[in-house]
């Protein structure tokens, strides 16, 4: 496993904790999953790449990254861990000089 | 079909007071005209818990990074600016920044439209009637009222805004609208990533196959410009 591997599954395992948080709201248990997986798949297929040209040095994505979990493990507010499972994929991938989507 | 100012209600009262607070006109200024990326920080920063500008710079190294445009560039002026008016948002409180958040969604829909249609066409908080049909209680967020070719527009914060009745009211008016022999584009504009959005309606029976989407990384689009190659 790359570095670069090694630190977006650390974003991985946030959007788990995200997820956990999230789907006390019932209604939305199948959402927060499916956003689970369906950004899970994205941020890992980026970490499998070859990155991006436009990326910045490794020390300042390790720090965003690692700056991107710590906002994560924040959210304590259900709502807010749902518009997270959003964010978090997005901000990871503009850390990392690609598409955010 | 025609065009109709939505009720003055109590919700609509406090609503415009939102709408017409300063912090909304400067975020929306600023992002109507931000990049992809300055999009996301603001988003994520609405969103978010902390309040230090420091630790959102390090979050976001792509914008103020070494790597990024020069301190003193326009562009890099337009990132701390961003930074600033999200961090103030996020500063009133839950309830409030989940009103203003909707509100600069619905404000740069406008400003981007204003790009592309007469501004005189474009209305806020409008309700479209139809002979014959009862009409929705909520109002449309953002109308282009061009006779023969109108467009009604339902914005979001998110993509989990996005449910069954915003679905079939925009739909629903659509189809009214083509019974009577007039056209009109149903168009959501959500301040979220498409993929996300697609996550959302994947699971949704709702009609959706005559509603344009509008996303965070094609908003451009309003304006009738390209979206900006990311960065």
């Amino acid at each position: 496993m790359t570095d670069l591997q090694a630190a977006v599954e650390r974003v991985v395992a946030a959007l788990g904790r995200l997820a956990a948080v999230g789907e006390t709201i019932q209604d939305e248990w199948i959402y927060v999953h499916d956003l689970e997986t369906v950004w899970t798949a994205r941020l890992r297929a980026v970490a499998a790449g070859q990155g991006s040209m436009a990326a910045p040095p490794w020390p300042e994505i390790e720090a965003a990254l690692s700056g991107l979990v710590a906002e994560a493990d924040r959210i304590a507010d259900p709502h807010r861990a749902i518009d997270w499972l959003s964010t978090l994929p997005q901000a990871t991938l503009v850390a990392l000089g690609e598409a955010a989507w | 079909m025609r065009f109709q100012d939505a009720a003055r209600d109590a919700r609509a009262v406090v609503y415009a007071g939102v709408q017409a607070d300063p912090l909304v006109a400067r975020a929306t200024a600023l992002l109507a005209d931000a990049t992809p990326a300055q999009r996301v920080l603001a988003r994520a920063v609405m969103n978010g818990e902390s309040t230090d500008p420091a630790a959102w710079r390090v979050m976001f190294p792509t914008l103020f990074g070494s790597s990024a445009t020069a301190t003193g560039t326009t562009e890099r002026d337009r990132c701390e600016a961003i930074l600033d008016a999200s961090l103030a948002i996020a500063g009133r409180g839950d309830q409030v920044r989940s009103q203003f958040r909707g509100a600069i969604v619905e404000a740069i829909a406008e400003l981007l439209l204003a790009r592309r249609v007469p501004s005189g066409a474009i209305r806020r908080e409008r309700r479209i009637l139809f002979d014959g049909v009862v009409a929705e209680i909520h109002p449309y967020d953002v109308t282009v009222e061009t006779p023969g070719a109108a467009e009604a527009y339902d914005c979001k914060w998110g993509a989990r805004g996005i449910s069954p009745d915003v679905l079939h009211q925009l739909d629903d008016a659509r189809a009214h609208a083509a019974a009577e022999g007039e056209r009109l584009l149903p168009v959501l504009v959500v301040f979220d990533a498409r993929r996300s959005c697609e996550v959302r309606l994947a699971r949704q029976t709702a009609p959706r196959t005559g509603t344009r989407l509008v996303t965070i990384e094609t908003l451009d689009r309003l304006a009738g410009r390209r979206p900006e190659p990311p960065r």
